[in-house]
């Protein structure tokens, strides 16, 4: 009996490992092509391409097909025509290999190793690319047919395989044929006027044109242009009317542009002509999927992309998703953000002589594009309808990218100077609750250094954030202002964190940790995770520096909850009134580049995903909620670690010195004086806490 | 998505018979079965990880494609269990109520209901097999959960002024 049972389960497991040894990805099939220097040989398409293994994580759909390639090989252009190449060989040619794969991620949510070669996983690495491939939402579920992400404000950019879609839907498209984009083009922008006060201000147009109308009668001349130049004095009254009727008729066109690329969300209505929600949002949506950062209405960036013909559109984007992929595979940073009106600033290269700072990012970027006949729109469109999606698996693509400065090595000496720029101490309001303003000709910026024989060069310098008056829910329920100021002085970043998560500290506003969501098709209240993360919506972005003081003798770093983190709030970043709780704020995708470009360029250890059991529950109305984290995030240790210098910048108005005690917010009646303050490692960042209203 | 609770089985009484050998052989037959039956649909996932990973399938294949969640109450209570429009059940006490998901297929917002307690809103993962203890709370002790708004007073001059006051500035001291 016993044996029989023994072999039996002998036999099963047997069986079991069996069935698995087939799933293995693959060997590389492809021959070493024994590349000359320099000349990457090129071989005709594969008859028969390897047996393929699933896609990314997040599958697309539309990629059923077998790719034209094997996994080894890497397209490459020789005399204008594409091949395929081994890439290891272009490698050592000299080549940079470029991810076009549609599972490209940035380094930081790569799939690292430990030390003895175990994969250490990270969690948002699935969900980032469904992001990206249009088949998953921010928590990881699968998104309605359809649906499409547009979140490269918030770093993380489509797919190629998305890109792909796009192109050959745009050319395709019917509906911009009866739009008008030079009517589009002939306004610079669009006043915003107030759903409610749409009537009025469509009133006052009919009383002016009315009255125009009778002064040219009078006047007896055919247009309202020679009215002007005969009676100056209704000069401004004709532009205004002549300016409001452009914007009228354009309005029309961009609501047709909107409706026509699908901006307008299902389920909310938008009444002709009005620039109700519905049209801020589809506004909005399509700012997202252009990368513009603007506020949520028809002004100038917005204006001339509404005005550029779709494919013009995708053609910048590629470009964008192409910039991001030869800054990630070439491991560089430099994005011409130091130049300033005298160009950029140099440095003494080996030969003695001024050397400037490139823009590798554009300079690149460009080289990519040209070698590979995509450096224009229709050099795209013929890419992309030569390439069947399911070539966009896994296709990575052989360049030969201008070489790097001399300041280029595997550990790279860098150090992060923040200039807090013009700071105010005071209270932005008086006695009375009247606001007071507080302006700065010098904003917060962010500079990364590397030094390099005896010389340090500024390599990128970011408009950034710097704290300031937040509310917080103090501990009688209630909530306070309270200053919150980033720290002057020497840190260090020793941890960088990969899709980190914010615990909210218990002076988090419970409104803001509170949302609705459909689940399941039904709408319920739940913890707004998108602000805790990980996520591109979380208060740390999607990747964050903590700042702290080294311990010494033996003793904990300090940590005052200081990071330099992407946002989802990217209009903080470059508002003149755009404050954060003293965290340094930069765009997601300037985030992920920064953070990679360090990890790539200083010794660094892959702690991996860092689990946590944390739960905290809190009341809103009559229900509680509990927050569950099960990870802190995905973590990197900088080995030695990077230095960072805050300068305190120039102290503005009275107060030299911060206020510590929370304030009681104008109008708001309190049980009684304010309680202590609380602080906390996570209270200086979370995008919610900002005053009641403020967009 | 199918719920189900604990059992007592079977091998247990074979094991107290002394059959431990024969039992050991049965439940890794079992298991081995199982595996194999579940590595049908197992396959293309382990695949799609080794592709990810450069791994081998054999690594892979030791995750199992669902996870499972334990739901359960302090202290415990009979609960009803819901994830939007589905109910997936009443915890059992005194045993939990466990939930089987795809594994990785995104969080569950689960609402859980218990009489005489204050509703709890919360979240199971589905990136491995996780238990979620959940706090109830009578309505009359909720004055300790944060959050609570301490009521105002009666005569809404008590307290502080609603217009601020200029604040009395006690300032940072400097920086260690």
């Amino acid at each position: 009996m016993k044996s029989v049972f023994l072999v039996c389960a002998v036999t099963a497991l047997a069986g079991n490992f069996g069935c698995h040894v087939g799933t293995q990805a693959p060997p590389s099939t492809a021959p070493n092509q024994g590349l000359p220097p320099q000349t990457p040989a090129t071989v005709a398409k594969p008859a028969h391409a390897a047996p393929e293994p699933q896609p990314a994580p997040a599958p697309n759909p539309a990629a059923v097909s077998e790719p034209a390639y094997t996994d080894g090989q890497a397209l490459v252009i020789h005399d204008g025509k594409e091949g395929w190449t081994d890439a290891e060989a272009a490698l050592r040619s000299g080549y940079t290999i470029v991810d076009f794969s549609d599972d490209w991620t940035p380094f930081i949510f790569a799939e690292q190793h430990a030390a003895d070669g175990t994969v250490l996983h990270n969690r948002y690495r699935r969900v980032f690319l469904g992001l990206a491939n249009d088949t998953l939402d921010e928590d990881g579920e699968p998104l309605p047919a359809g649906e499409k992400n547009h979140l490269e404000l918030y770093g993380i950019p489509p797919s190629l395989g998305v890109l792909r879609a796009r192109f050959l839907t745009d050319e395709q498209q019917t509906c911009h044929a009866t739009i008008s984009l030079e009517k589009v083009d002939e306004v610079e922008s669009i006043a915003y006027v107030a759903p409610e006060k749409t009537k009025v201000e469509e009133q006052r147009t009919a009383r002016l044109r009315h009255e125009l109308e009778d002064a040219r009668v009078k006047a007896k001349v055919t247009s309202l242009a020679e009215l002007a130049q005969k009676d100056p004095t209704l000069a401004a009254k004709v532009k205004a009317y002549e300016r409001r009727t452009a914007e009228k008729s354009a309005m029309a066109e961009v609501e047709k542009r909107l409706a026509c690329e699908g901006m307008f969300k299902r389920g909310v209505r938008h009444a002709t002509g009005v620039y109700d929600e519905a049209m801020r949002l589809a506004v909005r949506r399509f700012q997202q999927k252009n990368m513009i950062y603007e506020a949520n209405y028809l002004r100038s960036k917005t204006m001339d992309a509404l005005a550029r013909p779709p494919l013009a559109n995708d053609y910048q984007s590629f470009m964008r998703v192409l910039r991001e992929r030869v800054v990630s595979a070439a491991g560089v940073l430099e994005d011409g953000s130091v130049e300033g009106k005298s160009g950029a600033p140099t440095y003494t290269g080996k030969a003695g002589k001024p050397v400037p700072v490139r823009n590798l990012v554009d300079e690149l970027t460009q080289s990519a594009a040209e070698q590979l006949g995509l450096a224009s729109e229709e050099g795209v469109l013929a890419f992309f309808k030569r390439h069947p999606a399911a070539d966009f698996r896994r296709l990575r693509v052989a360049v030969k990218l201008p070489a790097l400065p001399e300041y280029y090595a595997p550990d790279m000496d860098l150090a992060i100077v923040i200039d807090r720029g013009e700071v105010w101490y005071d209270l932005p309001w008086d006695a009375k609750g009247v606001r007071h303003a507080q302006p700065r000709k010098r904003y917060p910026s962010f500079h990364l250094y590397v030094k390099h024989n005896n010389q340090r060069i500024l390599l990128a310098r970011w408009r950034t954030t710097v704290g300031g008056w937040r509310a917080e829910q103090a501990s009688d329920g209630y909530e306070y202002f309270r200053y919150k100021g980033s720290d002057v002085g020497p840190r260090v970043i020793r941890n960088i964190v990969a899709g980190p998560v914010w615990i909210a500290p218990e002076s988090t506003p419970t409104r803001s940790l509170v949302k609705m969501k459909d689940v399941g098709g039904a709408w319920q209240r739940v913890v707004n995770y998108d602000e805790l993360g990980p996520g591109y919506l979380s208060a740390y972005g999607v990747v964050a520096g903590y700042f702290v003081q080294p311990g010494k003798n033996g003793r904990a770093d300090w940590d005052n909850g200081i990071r330099a983190h992407g946002s989802s709030d990217y209009l903080s970043i470059y508002s003149s009134e755009g404050y954060s709780h003293g965290c340094h704020r930069l765009p997601n995708h300037i985030a992920i580049r920064l953070y990679s470009f360090i990890l790539r360029h200083r010794p660094m250890r892959v702690l991996g995903d860092q689990g946590m059991g944390f739960a905290r529950q809190f009341l809103a109305g009559d229900d509680v909620f509990e927050i569950r984290l099960p990870s802190r995030g995905y973590s990197y240790q900088l080995e030695p670690p990077l230095p960072v210098d805050v300068l305190e910048g120039d102290i503005k108005g009275t107060l030299k010195t911060p206020v510590l005690t929370y304030v009681p917010k104008p109008g708001t009646k309190y049980p009684g004086p304010p309680p202590a303050v609380r602080s906390s490692d996570e209270g200086r960042a979370g995008a919610s806490a900002k005053p009641e209203g403020e967009e | 998505m199918r719920t189900q609770m604990h059992w007592a089985t079977p091998w247990h009484r074979l094991a107290r018979k002394h059959w431990v050998a024969v039992a050991t052989a049965a439940v890794v037959f079992v298991i081995s079965m199982a595996g194999w039956a579940a590595g049908k649909n197992g396959r293309d996932a382990a695949a799609k990880l080794a592709d990810e990973t450069g791994k081998t399938a054999e690594a892979q294949a030791a995750k199992a494609d669902t996870v499972h969640i334990t739901i359960q109450t302090v202290p415990p209570r009979k609960a009803q269990v819901k994830w939007g429009r589905k109910n997936l059940g009443a915890i059992p006490v005194p045993r939990a109520l466990v939930v089987e998901r795809p594994r990785d297929s995104g969080p569950l917002d689960l609402i859980i209901r218990a009489s005489g307690f204050l509703p709890v809103h919360t979240r199971a993962y589905t990136f491995t097999d996780s238990r979620v203890a959940v706090k109830l709370t009578p309505p009359t002790e909720k004055s300790k959960l944060f959050g609570y708004r301490e009521e105002l007073a009666p005569n809404p001059d008590a307290g502080a002024p609603a217009a601020p006051a200029a604040p009395v500035p006690v300032l940072e001291p400097p920086k260690p």
